[in-house]
């Protein structure tokens, strides 16, 4: 084991400009893995981040599985297949240019990527690519592998990587470590979960093109909720109370998530060992700065003010292929096409304690607005501009206290939570001034 | 870049900044210090806005707004950098409950003098029970404030971690190590009587009843030892007689007034009396000399 992570302590020590010594990295590096069971790349950014210094001047680079790649990572060395390869114009700051696109998988999984700029090699179907210093980024809930001006790309012998086998993977060994949902962090693989099943829904995803069933919910335990996947039918049933031993971390978007397959142990224990569904189905309320500290969570409560709307409020339009926004017309991935009109917020939701992203869509703009996207349209006709519904919208909102519920995820923008309900906060202020003014002539 | 949260917090609070520092990465962001360690770079304040003024020119209007919350004033300025602020508050029609989140701003002219101010984002009139909601949040996170300086005073020398460790926040641990670090050992009864008096702003029960129509000034009227109505009245017919005699905008005359109070019947020595006690109140002045004019 020592002789293994050598490289990797020297590594860490020079990215850190020798300040610090090579027995603690040593002793750290060794905690990260064995003791918190992080996968080795987050281990060595995470401490390299610790001591202040900088993650992207590691150069050992370790090649990861596409399973394990996060969004926002900026410097990835993959080895994988293409199991596609398009091409496509798109118009970029005004020019035209020709991009490829499709998709990577390796023994893990498969993952959409994006050159951006031309590749030394022709790609095929089939072709085994070692890739370095790619970067991901995330889009609508999946990471996406980008290449761009640093990337380098070779081919490697087609016998280098295993044909892609949905679902395979070696057992794990040894014991695995107890965590509560709360405690969930990325990266963690072999965990034990001790939790209810909340929801549980089987749904059909392609992977490698070939159908497969994967099943998914929720399930909490006195800590907190999370979704989970199971990539094999243990025929989980909602309300049962289980012990999964060997499953897996992924974050969402910086939402911790369980994920487990045939290498985990699933034990049925007591139903009454954990309170009943209806006391573990609640939304917690959070402050905004915990949120940020975890990186996001599932089906949280924030009580905060709208303090600004941000660029893209109100009435936009979408590319009817990819719905992504568009921006003077044009789609960043598709360029000009007919957009189709859309209604949201994105605000500034701000409790004190820090600040994030909140996303209303379309049906919850209505209901703020009391007014169908179709009247909208009509105003901003009318007013030759969607500024009219962007203006009105601010009013409605700015300064508002709100309390709204939703996911909250993370990237490099910080946090965005996407509001399932929200209501306009009334506090009974008189009776809480009462009670913070008695508690101030107690102490005093 | 995350974004900086918006801190709430009182004017008087803010007002007693003297310390600004700098963070750090490409463009470092800017935070003034409280002695209470709020380290704030973006504030969110709620209050009365009194009065709007162009304290710049027409062509290169800088607007200043005063803003007032039960302990102080919030100085803001919106220049040409930040237009929709700026149109904003021109177009406001004071006194109006106002919110604005905006960037804190010290400006020292001269070593040992310092004002602190906002530099707008946004800015919107609101209702009262915003505000009301405001002072509450506000009296929150100086409660908070107020127990971790409180930790911090016990320690010695207090440290992030230290305090950490007791529970508090790190981004406001931080804030606090650099506030005792400057300002030294601060007086937090100044401040413990700062959270009440917000707090109690919100009770009816310890607002004090105000007549309609007096003015709401807090220094009370001096007491005369003899509370006699004949003077009142007296200066009142003077200060008519002042106002009415004054036809060229230079003054009543004396012989004028002297004349016209006798037929209303105010004797020479109560004139004299009455006119001494209105110069003193600061209702009336003596443009030159053998003329009186009203205020």
């Amino acid at each position: 084991m020592k002789e293994e992570l050598a490289p990797h302590v020297h590594d860490i020590t020079r990215a850190l400009g020798n300040k610090v010594s090579e027995q603690e990295i040593e002793r750290e590096l060794s905690s990260y893995l064995n003791v918190y069971r992080v996968s080795l790349d987050t281990a060595k950014r995470s401490i390299v981040k610790k001591h202040g210094g900088n993650p992207a001047t590691l150069a050992t680079g370790i090649s990861k599985t596409l399973r394990e790649l996060m969004p926002g990572e900026q410097s990835v060395n993959l080895l994988a297949r293409i199991v596609s390869v398009n091409e496509r114009d798109v118009t970029v700051e005004g020019g035209s240019k020709r991009i490829l696109y499709g998709i990577l998988g390796d023994p893990t999984t498969t993952i959409p990527f994006t050159a951006w700029e031309p590749l030394p090699v022709p790609l095929a179907k089939g072709d085994v690519v070692r890739v370095q210093n790619a970067y991901t980024k995330e889009y609508r809930g999946q990471v996406q592998v980008n290449f761009g001006i640093r990337t380098a790309v070779a081919k490697e012998s087609p016998t280098a990587l295993p044909e892609f086998k949905p679902g395979a993977g070696q057992p794990y060994v040894g014991k695995p470590t107890a965590v509560r949902v709360a405690d969930l962090r990325e990266g963690a693989s072999n965990v034990a979960v001790t939790a209810r099943i909340l929801s549980v829904e089987r749904r059909e995803v392609e992977v490698d093109g070939a159908p497969k069933a994967v099943f998914s919910g929720i399930l909490a335990d006195e800590t907190g909720k999370t979704q989970f996947s199971a990539w094999k039918d243990f025929s989980l049933k909602p309300d049962e109370v289980l012990r999964v031993e060997g499953a897996y971390v992924k974050t969402w978007r910086g939402i911790p998530q369980v994920s487990f397959d045939e290498r985990a142990t699933i034990t049925r224990l007591k139903p009454d060992l954990l309170p009943p569904s209806e006391r573990l189905n609640v939304s917690p309320r959070m402050w905004i700065e915990d949120l940020a500290e975890r990186g996001g969570a599932a089906d949280v409560t924030v009580r905060g003010i709208l303090i600004d709307l941000r660029e893209g409020s109100g009435l936009v339009y979408r590319c009817p292929e990819c719905r992504r926004v568009l921006r003077k017309g044009a789609c960043r991935l598709h360029g000009e096409v007919k957009g189709e009109p859309d209604l949201r917020v994105k605000a500034v939701l701000d409790d004190g304690s820090g600040a994030l992203t909140a996303v209303f869509d379309r049906e919850l703009t209505e209901g703020l607005l009391d007014k169908s996207l179709e009247a909208c349209i009509a105003a901003a006709k009318e007013a030759m501009s969607t500024d009219v519904v962007r203006d009105e919208l601010a009013d409605i909102l700015v300064a508002q206290p709100v309390e709204a519920r939703g996911n909250v995820t993370s990237d490099d923008y910080g946090l965005m939570m996407i509001v399932e309900s929200a209501k306009l906060l009334k506090v009974d202020v008189q009776a809480e001034a009462r009670e913070m003014l008695e508690g101030l002539e107690g102490s005093a | 870049m995350i974004r900086e949260v918006a801190w709430r917090l009182f004017a008087s609070e803010y007002n007693d900044a003297n310390l600004e520092t700098e963070g750090t990465g490409e463009r470092p962001p800017s935070y003034v210090v409280t002695p209470l360690g709020a380290k704030v770079n973006r504030v969110f304040v709620v209050g009365v806005i009194t009065d709007v003024e162009n304290v710049g020119t027409d062509g290169q209007p800088m607007w200043r707004a005063r803003v007032s919350d039960p302990t102080g004033t919030f100085h803001v300025y919106a220049g040409q950098y930040q237009p929709e602020a700026a149109s904003a508050l021109s177009k406001l029609k004071p006194p109006v409950f106002g919110a604005i989140v905006g960037k804190s701003r010290i400006y020292s002219p001269q070593p040992g003098t310092t004002y602190t101010s906002i530099r707008p984002e946004v800015i919107k009139s609101v209702d009262e029970s915003v505000r009301d909601y405001w002072i509450l949040e506000a009296c929150r996170s100086l409660q908070k404030r107020l127990d971790a300086m409180a930790e911090a005073q016990k320690m010695d020398p207090p440290t992030k971690e230290g305090l950490v460790k007791v529970g508090v926040k790190e981004a406001i641990a931080d804030g606090i190590v650099q506030a005792v670090n400057h300002y030294g050992k601060v007086d937090l009864s100044r401040y413990l009587a700062m959270l009440a008096e917000g707090l109690r702003y919100l009770l009816p029960e310890y607002r004090e009843p105000i007549a309609p129509g007096e003015p709401t000034v807090d220094t009370p009227r001096p007491i005369k030892q003899e509370p006699s109505r004949e003077a009142d009245e007296s200066e009142g017919k003077v200060l008519e007689i002042i106002a009415a005699l004054d036809a060229d905008g230079k003054g009543a005359p004396w012989e004028g007034i002297l004349e016209t109070a006798t037929t209303r019947g105010v004797s020479k020595d109560s004139l004299e009396e009455s006119i001494n006690a209105l110069l003193d109140k600061g209702l009336i002045y003596e443009p030159i000399l053998g003329r009186m004019k009203k205020i």
